[in-house]
């Protein structure tokens, strides 16, 4: 009876592991707590609105970083201008929405159309333009759709914003979709862009990419094309800014040009650097840290109501922290960390066992 | 008109037939693994069934007090699991008595009594007196179990037996199919090109050529003039003060630099001749001319088989929407791959590292990883960047070895420019001397080192 129940068992538990060691059992995990929030609210626990806008804002923040984190981390290419990238996402689904009354499907297509075009444009500077020179190119590009925003009355109604009454069109008829079911979409989309851009840092593409950051002549010499592969990154990383900008703009509902300017660009390469430019994880992390604490948990408290800056302060002092002391992001931390404790409870164990059982010799 | 409509139709052909055979590669590689995995599923599943098995009949067994193998065996590990249980208890108690100085001899004698209890109770369990009820019971329902059992080892062989007969034939099907339009199309390509014999072509036994090549920066000329031909499947050896010009060559041929002037001619992995100056740096892996570089360039955020698969990259068919839904034909090629560079590594004696990162190994050990990746890519020629440069005398002894054996292998002809004059002259077959961008000599290495003009040039007139 025993050996065949020991055998049993070892299979059931293989499976087990199989399930947790699954590469997206994380990303489920990660999503399942993002929506403990809005399932507390549904289920009649009073959740403040301002608590759950902070997880919904951090969803989208992460699936921009997702897309930034491939430039940055992957391809080595430094940019900022993600803003006005996000930017155009949110006009592109407020114009279609109330000017032209496009279902969302059209509005995501013309997105990822005009996500294209814009990575061509980018992806095409950074062949002759590396590193800060870049920075600088596409922090003007930025700049310049900032001014368009401003001025471009008649489809960003300019510097008042342009708000959408949380009016969404799924085919042809008006559809409006409340908050709750919007947060919702947002997890399971942060959900699928997780797990696409796993899949795609760790296929050859990513192999390439990470090869082409080491050394372009080496990557080069192994059949890496540099142009290719410049405006692959550049244009997935522009199709997560402008999807995170129309989920943006239906979840909130409002874009205001002032939104989309270098601060926001900074706040991104911030999360990602905080975090951890290779690790999916970590840039969730990171993303928690620059964001989703300040709106989260500080916005709770009158304190920081009162003192915005000390969250912007706090902010600061953390990259400081993070770039001297932890090069890797914060996930390095956590890595280290969590190995050690395991050591530590390792020898804990073994104390313990010397101490109940005598020692061995 | 029709010429260039020819040509453009003769170079599509030629990807067609291209692709038909590295898909004809991949399929016969592929089928080995997926057989073994369908293999490893169906013991463990038949392993399974046969242990659910013998419990069920094990609970008709022990009543009936037949003696099988299976019972004596679980009783077995269950005594064993007995006193191990209490050696451990044993041991708590001990050291509880040692810290308080007592010996503790009663406990453990009370100890050494429950066990004896149990190690009975656990017998009496496995082999109770039998009753003639159950002899009964399990006479008439053993044959049905074992008759079940066969049944279900059928059942599950069947659908074993179709699962792997399905694979091969659609395997074979595919090798086949590609086999005949393989056959066709290199048919319209000859067709087509059998007016004008091949457009360029190259000595039976060379597969790269030099024509007089320059490259002048500016008005400096690090290589002028130079032509000499590499034989297929020899070790060739390029030799020269500093500065004369060595690694220029090798950025000529692997395209890094456009030459001035002059022309480089490859026969490719597929039998043509290819004129290098048209292809672009990154196809020249295509032709199947693979380098290294002088201090090594590996990919430091991936382990040391994902460093492989980087120089496998052209070899993948899947593209980029396969690798963002990570399609079913991108693990296939992924396991495909996988295998090829555990195989390669395992060649290289260096298989211990291979979930290793290479940052921090020994630098002997990453020249070694850098060899292996010119592997991967499937290559005719490999252009070696001293390979001996910052390796001890030992290191140097096991990479000549090494790089032997490649070329014996794998079948490879290797270029490489050296300073290490024990390492070149051991190994190559022929050495080529240059200085200030000019040939000197061309020979086996003891013509060579006899030679008086190489002698100058390194030494100095007299």
């Amino acid at each position: 009876m025993m050996i065949c129940r020991t055998e049993v068992s070892k299979d059931r538990k293989a499976r087990i592991k199989q399930i947790t060691n699954h590469p997206y059992f994380g990303f489920f995990i990660i999503t399942f707590l993002m929506l403990i929030v809005q399932l507390l609210r549904v289920a009649g626990v009073p959740v403040s609105n301002t608590l759950i806008r902070a997880f919904g804002i951090t969803m989208i923040y992460i699936i921009i970083a997702l897309g930034f984190s491939i430039l940055l981390g992957y391809a080595g290419l430094a940019s900022l201008g993600t803003a006005g990238f996000v930017g155009i996402g949110t006009y592109i689904l407020g114009y279609f929405t109330k000017n032209l009354e496009a279902s969302i499907f059209i509005v995501i297509l013309v997105s990822i159309l005009g996500a294209i075009v814009i990575g061509l444009i980018v992806g095409f500077i950074s062949l002759r333009i590396e590193g800060m020179y870049l920075a600088i190119i596409t922090l003007g590009l930025s700049e310049i759709l900032n001014e368009v925003f401003k001025n471009a009355v008649s489809i960003t109604n300019g510097t008042n914003g342009l708000g959408l009454d949380s009016q969404l069109i799924i085919f042809k008829n008006l559809i409006f979709v409340n908050h709750n079911t919007i947060f919702i979409f947002t997890a399971i989309i942060m959900f699928i862009m997780m797990i696409l851009t796993l899949n795609l840092i760790k296929s050859p593409t990513g192999r390439a990419l990470l090869a082409m950051r080491n050394s372009t002549s080496a990557a080069q010499a192994m059949g890496v094309s540099i142009l290719k592969y410049r405006l692959m990154a550049f244009i997935v990383s522009t199709v997560y800014a402008m999807l995170g900008g129309v989920i943006y703009m239906s979840y909130i509902s409002f874009s205001i040009p002032t939104t989309w300017s270098l601060a926001f660009s900074l706040n991104i390469l911030a999360a990602v650097i905080v975090g951890g430019s290779q690790s999916i994880y970590g840039i969730v992390l990171g993303t928690f840290m620059i964001f989703g604490l300040n709106l989260g948990v500080f916005q709770q408290f009158d304190f920081f109501k009162e003192n915005p800056a000390i969250s912007v302060m706090f902010n600061g002092l953390l990259i400081i922290l993070v770039i001297m002391f932890y090069p890797g992001g914060l996930i390095r931390l956590v890595t280290t960390s969590y190995y050690k404790l395991k050591k530590a409870l390792a020898k804990l164990k073994m104390k313990w066992r010397n101490y109940r059982y005598g020692s061995d010799n | 008109m029709v010429p260039i409509i020819n040509q453009i139709y003769a170079k599509f052909l030629e990807k067609r037939i291209n692709s038909a055979k590295t898909k004809i590669e991949f399929y016969d590689n592929y089928l080995p693994i997926k057989l073994q995995t369908l293999e490893d599923r169906y013991n463990r599943k038949v392993e399974i069934i046969k242990l659910k098995h013998k419990q069920k009949l094990l609970s008709l067994e022990i009543p009936a007090g037949v003696n099988s193998e299976y019972l004596k065996e679980n009783y077995e590990t269950e005594l064993a699991n007995l006193k191990d249980k209490f050696y451990w208890k044993e041991r708590i108690i001990k050291a509880s008595a040692q810290r308080k100085g007592e010996d503790g001899k009663e406990q453990i004698q009370e100890l050494e009594k429950e066990k004896s209890i149990k190690a009975n109770d656990i017998k009496n369990k496995y082999y109770p007196k039998p009753t003639s009820e159950a002899i009964k019971n399990y006479e008439t329902n053993q044959p049905i179990l074992n008759e079940t059992l066969e049944t279900k080892i059928n059942k599950l062989q069947t659908s074993y037996q179709t699962k792997v007969d399905r694979f091969t034939n659609k395997s074979n099907k595919a090798v086949k199919r590609y086999q005949v339009i393989n056959i066709n199309l290199s048919a319209k390509l000859h067709e087509i090109t059998k007016d004008k014999i091949a457009k360029y072509s190259l000595e039976e036994n060379v597969v790269l050529s030099l024509k007089s090549l320059s490259m002048h920066f500016g008005g400096l000329k690090a290589v002028d003039d130079l032509s000499f031909d590499v034989k297929e499947g020899e070790i060739f050896g390029l030799i020269g003060p500093n500065g004369a010009g060595k690694t220029t060559v090798f950025n000529c041929i692997t395209r890094f630099y456009k030459p001035t002037l002059g022309d480089i001619y490859f026969k490719n992995i597929y039998g043509d001749v290819v004129y290098l100056n048209d292809k672009l740096v990154h196809n020249i892996i295509k032709e199947g001319i693979v380098r290294t570089f002088q201090n090594v360039e590996m990919v430091w955020e991936l382990n040391v088989i994902d460093n492989l698969l980087v120089a496998a990259h052209t070899i993948y068919r899947s593209g980029f929407f396969g690798h963002l839904f990570n399609s079913r034909l991108l693990r296939q090629e992924e396991k495909v791959m996988r295998r090829k560079a555990m195989k390669i590594l395992g060649d290289l004696g260096i298989s211990s590292y291979q979930y290793a990162y290479p940052y921090g190994l020994p630098y002997g050990i990453l020249k070694k990883i850098e060899l292996a990746r010119t592997l991967m890519a499937n290559p005719k020629l490999i252009i070696l960047d001293e390979p001996a440069a910052g390796l001890n005398d030992l290191e140097t002894a096991d990479l000549a070895k090494v790089i032997k054996k490649i070329r014996n292998e794998y079948n490879a002809t290797i270029f490489l420019v050296e300073h290490d004059m024990g390492l070149v002259m051991e190994i190559c077959d022929t050495v080529c001397a240059i200085s200030f961008g000019k040939k000197l000599a061309i020979g086996s290495p003891k013509e060579i080192q006899n030679s008086k003009i190489v002698q100058e040039a390194y030494l100095g007139g007299e």
